[in-house]
């Protein structure tokens, strides 16, 4: 993980909004994913599924020594490795090794954020091996020296005239800003590079404990050559990233197409794990497992964070959230962007360092309604926002501002005396005058409150408040009853 | 302690459960569950052959999406001829040697296919188990032709099973992959297919494909061939259609 600056979220949304591809690209994805996924859960029938899987991911979790257990045993049974990694830094030491004993000189990648959360790639470059992203987003993202910004759409923030630019220049082909035949030469690419490399670096959708098996979905295919043709297969695979048995699984898949997707299944779902058996004609001659704890088990320890782990990594969340939707994954400088990144990012990576995002959220709810174990994001992004205010020595956080937290307790003397309460009321009212802009919103406060308005509007307090309004309105009906009574 | 003991210590002390007392499955039985499959597995047995017909359409009308060519044909005969044509209209995508390779399986011989092409230079290759140089042909090849364990008619899906002479690459390399399967190996649902490999779990690697390979990565719009074949066909051995009960829409499958 590279270090992100203090400033770096507001820049970059900036610059995220201010990009006229990536909004076309947003809005492309969220217009058919995000309202495609709600639609979807609104006219099912049977919610059962969500429930049930949401149910056996939190139980899987609540057993996760267990579970973890009978995968690696079962995975050394078939004469595959296990490594348990604590922190980044083991993960990547282990690949390294692994690499570096077997005389790796090109490795293929298979789309895996683990392998970015570690920083994994780097590494394996210094030992002067040659490192390639298969799917055709990541290879995209590999050649123009850029970052991911989707978890399921990597380069969904560029256009196919900049696509044809970079193939052009380096593919060296002719321009083209047609996807099949941009697909087609990447293809021509990376199918040599498939066949030549010596070791295949994939994630881990899910692991299945009783079967020792690593599940593994794609649409294109290049997972399945990246665990097929190279003589070694590692996979990197999060904790939490585990079904008990094969009957979890299966509705963790379903919810994991339908989310990502709108699929009823994905091209391929591959099941691997183990070198290749005796009388096997293909598959690697050697397997590894790696194991990631890299804080995961800090989160597991919380209970009021532990339902994060749940998460299948559908990106379900990121096609229907407004915040994303405008200023896109850049935003979040972590391999997990949106309202998932949002929560996960500061519980992995450091709560103060990656303070902006869980407050840059809208906490409107639309990732809980869409999410396919419905994960309630709004309340974590809530408690982060807590932990922020009034510091948590358990997550090494501390009060966030001290004239922040003053202000809000003078609000609450304030709002809880009437007459004081209404006399500022007053007074704000025809102070406020000079500060309204054009618009008829607040763009501009003084002071202190000038950090409020730097990235947001304030409507002015109404001319007549409502205080005022609903005692006339009150004291006209009172009369009304009143003079009935009299006539009556 | 060892790496493994240490690492799942962590985890019992985040769950708040001693770190040093190491527990089993036994202690938490219901997440192991087994369930009970014997409804699926009554239902796959006494399914009769016009269901399985119905399913077959399902399975045609599903497919179209996936851009997966569903082929019904009432024997071994229509197979290999129909395979055939698949075989001769396709052209090579990485060379001008026209070479195919097939999986060594007792269904894919009897389509004699080797005899098909006598007017044509199609090499056919089989992988057999005993062959070193499967991969090389593999690679070599434009066309690959595999018998998958069963299909599932709902999501239109094959899966396979690797094993002695059935490698993962057939499906694979090619530019075009043609499945074979009898159609009373067709399954209605997911949920069968589970059930089934929850009976008798594979040593081997499974892969469950549902049409040729595809990408949305640039600007969400699709394409097909991104890394596997890009090009896919079912042929179905249906040796009980009749002329009144096709899958053209006449008889049992009246058209809509």
């Amino acid at each position: 993980m590279s270090d992100v600056e203090k400033s770096a979220y507001r820049r970059d949304a900036r610059r995220g909004i201010d990009d006229e591809c990536l909004q076309s690209g947003l809005q492309k994805i969220q217009n058919r994913f995000g309202k495609g996924a709600m639609h979807y859960w609104a006219e099912t029938a049977d919610d059962g599924l969500r429930d049930r899987v949401k149910k056996s991911r939190m139980e899987t979790l609540e057993n996760l020594d267990v579970v973890l257990s009978m995968l690696a045993d079962n995975i050394e049974a078939a004469g595959g490795h296990v490594y348990y990694a604590r922190t980044a830094e083991d993960a990547v030491d282990y690949c390294r090794r692994v690499a570096v004993k077997n005389e790796v000189k090109s490795v293929v990648k298979g789309k895996s954020m683990t392998s970015a959360e570690i920083g994994l790639d780097a590494v394996l470059e210094a030992e002067g091996m040659e490192v390639t992203e298969t799917d055709l987003g990541e290879f995209i993202i590999q050649l123009g020296e850029d970052r991911p910004s989707h978890i399921i759409a990597p380069c969904i923030h560029l256009d196919r005239q900049r696509i044809g630019r970079l193939f052009q220049e380096k593919l060296d082909i002719p321009y083209s800003e047609e996807p099949p035949e941009l697909t087609q030469a990447a293809r021509r690419a990376l199918r040599k590079i498939l066949l030549e490399a010596d070791m295949g670096i994939t994630g881990c959708n899910f692991a299945v404990a009783e079967t020792g098996k690593i599940s593994l979905v794609s649409n294109e295919g290049n997972i399945r050559m990246s665990t097929t043709m190279p003589r070694i297969h590692l996979a990197l695979m999060g904790i939490e990233r585990v079904a008990a048995t094969m009957s979890d699984h299966q509705g963790m898949l379903q919810l994991l197409t339908r989310g990502a997707a709108l699929q009823k299944l994905s091209t391929y779902v591959s099941f691997v794990g183990g070198p290749r058996q005796p009388g096997d004609p293909d598959g690697p001659e050697e397997f590894h497992l790696v194991m990631i704890d890299n804080g995961r088990s800090r989160i597991l320890a919380d209970e009021e964070f532990r339902e994060v782990l749940a998460c299948i990594r559908c990106g379900a969340c990121l096609n229907i959230c407004p915040v994303y939707g405008k200023i896109g994954g850049h935003a979040y400088n972590s391999p997990y962007p949106g309202p998932i990144g949002a929560v996960v990012s500061p519980l992995l990576f450091g709560i103060n360092r990656y303070a902006d995002l869980c407050k840059g959220e809208s906490l409107c709810g639309a990732c809980l309604d869409v999410c396919p174990v419905r994960i309630d994001l709004p309340r974590m992004l809530l408690a982060l926002r807590r932990k922020l205010a009034y510091g948590d020595p358990a997550w090494q956080t501390t009060r966030h501002k001290w004239l922040e937290a003053m202000g809000f307790r003078l609000w609450r003397t304030l709002i809880a005396s009437g007459p004081a309460y209404r006399l500022a009321l007053r007074c704000a009212g025809l102070l406020q005058k000079p500060f309204i802009s054009k618009s008829g919103m607040i763009k501009k406060m003084a002071g202190p409150a000038s950090a409020w308005t730097r990235d947001r509007d304030l409507p002015p307090l109404a001319s007549e408040p409502f205080s005022r309004r609903w005692k006339k309105k009150y004291s006209q009906a009172a009369k009304a009853t009143s003079s009935e009574v009299d006539n009556g | 302690m060892d790496e493994k003991g240490a690492f799942l210590a962590t985890i019992r002390e985040a769950l708040g459960y001693p770190g040093e007392e190491v527990r089993t499955a036994g202690e938490c039985r219901r997440l192991f569950d087994p369930g009970d499959d014997g409804d699926i597995f009554d239902r796959i047995t006494y399914r009769t052959h016009v269901e399985k017909q119905s399913l077959l359409k399902l399975m045609m009308e599903n497919a179209v999406p996936l851009n997966l060519g569903v082929h019904p044909v009432r024997s071994f005969a229509a197979a290999a001829r129909t395979i055939g044509d698949i075989v001769s209209a396709a052209r090579p995508e990485f060379g001008d040697i026209r070479q195919i390779i097939q999986h060594d399986d007792d269904d894919i011989a009897r389509l004699q296919l080797w005899k098909k092409f006598a007017g044509q230079a199609v090499t056919v290759h089989t992988s057999y188990q005993a062959d070193m140089a499967v991969r090389e042909k593999a690679i070599a090849s434009y066309v690959g032709i595999t018998a998958p364990r069963w299909a599932v008619a709902d999501s239109a899906t094959i899966v396979e099973i690797t094993g002695p002479g059935r490698p993962r690459s057939t499906s694979l390399l090619p530019s075009v992959h043609i499945a074979l399967l009898r159609i009373e190996h067709l399954l209605a649902d997911l949920g069968e297919a589970y059930a089934l490999l929850r009976k008798n779990p594979p040593q081997e690697s499974v892969v469950f494909i549902s049409g040729p390979s595809k990408t949305a990565d640039i600007e969400a719009h699709m394409v097909h061939g991104a890394h596997g074949p890009r090009e896919m066909h079912l042929v179905v051995i249906d040796e009980r259609m009749t002329a009144d009960r096709n899958y053209q829409g006449s008889g049992l499958f009246p058209a809509e």
